[in-house]
């Protein structure tokens, strides 16, 4: 909440910016009153537009295809839920359904792009020590945060004590694989539900997708899959945020890990 | 700050909207996300208590499955693939595509043509080795060759210079670094081939 309020005020501090640069050219009075809605204004205009960011053109099917998404676990481990996902099983194992992947990791990217539009922080999650490096290499990349290590109960539900102030949670989460091990789901996946902080999840057959609110059928395992996946949230919320410095006027980042020191230092505040 | 942390009963959407509606969370107190996911709802509603759909799992088979397990169990499959290899075709696709073409043209019994294909697949694998061992061979030739004149030529310069004692035990230096490839008269390169 404080970093609402904080982010709230930043804005505002812009807003004063910018009517004080216009404020030659019209009455300001009139200014005051109409720029403070500018840039919730443009928020609510670009939900109209179906895909406003172009997240569609990021991947074809054939791209899922070539990096291995199709695969899943053999027949026994299958999670009931995950059946309407599922193409068929070849010789005892699964394949997915790669058109209704492909629908849903379209929306799960136009999801991500919003946020990452509206400035919000977005927080990766990964389990699987293979893909770690990749997965924290990436969310650098994209001037975000990752979490790729054992999840300390607490960390969302009891944060403020935690960490001894009052802390931002993230606004989106994306778990690149919703699983501790084979057998129990990770913890965040319920603590992000409770705290009312949507996810995205790649969920692979043996996973639960139902507290998922985005979950893209697909396999979690494989390097090449994961590297897409992360290569294509990348992208999503760097397409968000280059509409958001464009609309607000602000200048190129010089490079990305500037962008993600200047998060921080808000994170810490 | 108002919240619910019952996570079990309804969504994260519903949950908020309720609070909102209520006037517990004020409208300033909104979630980022809030908009967005009113405007771009998910295609199921993430409810923890969904119930998971009967939908039977079918099997994928293809036509030629028949044909390709009785090529498998008809002779050991010896042959090593490379899984990044996207062009090469493997023993088990080079014989259901001449089996196939010999079903379309129709004339034998099934029978027939299993047999047939396996003899054309044999004499396609032999013919192809023995282009690959051609290629190898002129290659590692032109080779030798080259390195042999230039060892001829480096020899004639360093005549000039130096004793033609020394040149000599220079010349076979090259062919030997040449023949690195070929070990015992085995290209290894062929090996990995087929």
């Amino acid at each position: 909440m404080l970093m609402n309020c904080l982010k709230n005020g930043r804005l505002a501090l812009l807003r004063q910016i910018r009517t004080q640069s216009t404020a030659a050219a019209t009455a300001t009075t009139v200014n005051a009153a109409n720029e403070p809605e500018e840039i919730s204004v443009i928020e609510q205009r670009i939900l109209e537009h179906p895909d406003y960011f172009q997240v569609h053109n990021l991947f074809t099917v054939r791209d899922l295809f070539n990096a291995r998404v199709h695969y899943g676990h053999k027949e026994g481990s299958l999670d009931d839920r995950m059946r309407p996902y599922i193409y068929g099983s070849r010789l005892g194992h699964l394949i997915f359904d790669l058109d209704k992947t492909a629908a849903h990791l379209r929306d799960a990217l136009n999801f991500t792009a919003h946020i990452a539009f509206r400035d919000g922080i977005i927080c990766f999650f990964n389990r699987n020590a293979l893909n770690a490096h990749l997965v924290e290499k990436k969310a650098m990349e994209a001037g975000e945060f990752s979490h790729t290590r054992f999840w300390r109960g607490g960390i969302f539900t009891n944060s403020n004590v935690q960490f001894g102030a009052v802390t931002r949670l993230p606004d989106l989460c994306i778990f690149l694989n919703t699983q501790n091990n084979v057998l129990s789901q990770h913890t965040a996946v319920r603590d992000c539900a409770k705290m009312a902080i949507p996810t995205v999840g790649i969920v692979d057959t043996n996973c639960n997708p139902n507290l998922i609110t985005y979950p893209v059928p697909g396999n979690d395992d494989s390097p090449a899959s994961v590297e897409l996946y992360c290569e294509l949230f990348k992208s999503a919320i760097l397409r968000g945020k280059q509409k958001r410095r464009e609309v607000l006027g602000e200048p190129e980042p010089v490079n990305n890990t500037k962008n993600s020191s200047r998060r921080r230092n808000k994170v810490s505040n | 700050m108002a919240q619910s942390r019952l996570e079990k009963i309804g969504t994260i959407f519903t949950r908020v909207s309720g609070l909102l509606r209520s006037g517990a969370m004020k409208p300033e107190d909104k979630p980022l996300w809030y908009e967005v996911y009113a405007a771009f709802p998910p295609k199921l509603e993430p409810r923890f208590d969904r119930p998971a759909p009967q939908i039977p799992i079918r099997n994928i088979f293809y036509e030629e499955d028949q044909v390709r397990a009785k090529f498998h169990k008809s002779q050991k499959q010896t042959e090593m693939v490379s899984l990044f290899d996207r062009q090469r075709k493997t023993q088990t696709q080079q014989f259901i595509q001449i089996y196939q073409g010999l079903k379309s043209q129709g004339a034998l019994d099934e029978e027939k043509i299993f047999e047939t294909s396996l003899d054309l697949l044999q004499e396609q694998r032999a013919q192809m080795k023995l282009d690959a061992q051609q290629i190898s061979t002129t290659d590692s030739d032109e080779g030798s060759t080259q390195s042999l004149s230039e060892a001829f030529s480096e020899a004639k310069d360093s005549s000039d210079s130096k004793a033609t004692a020394t040149s000599a035990t220079t010349s076979p230096s090259p062919t030997k670094g040449d023949s690195k490839s070929k070990i015992g008269g085995i290209n290894i390169e062929n090996l990995f081939k087929d």
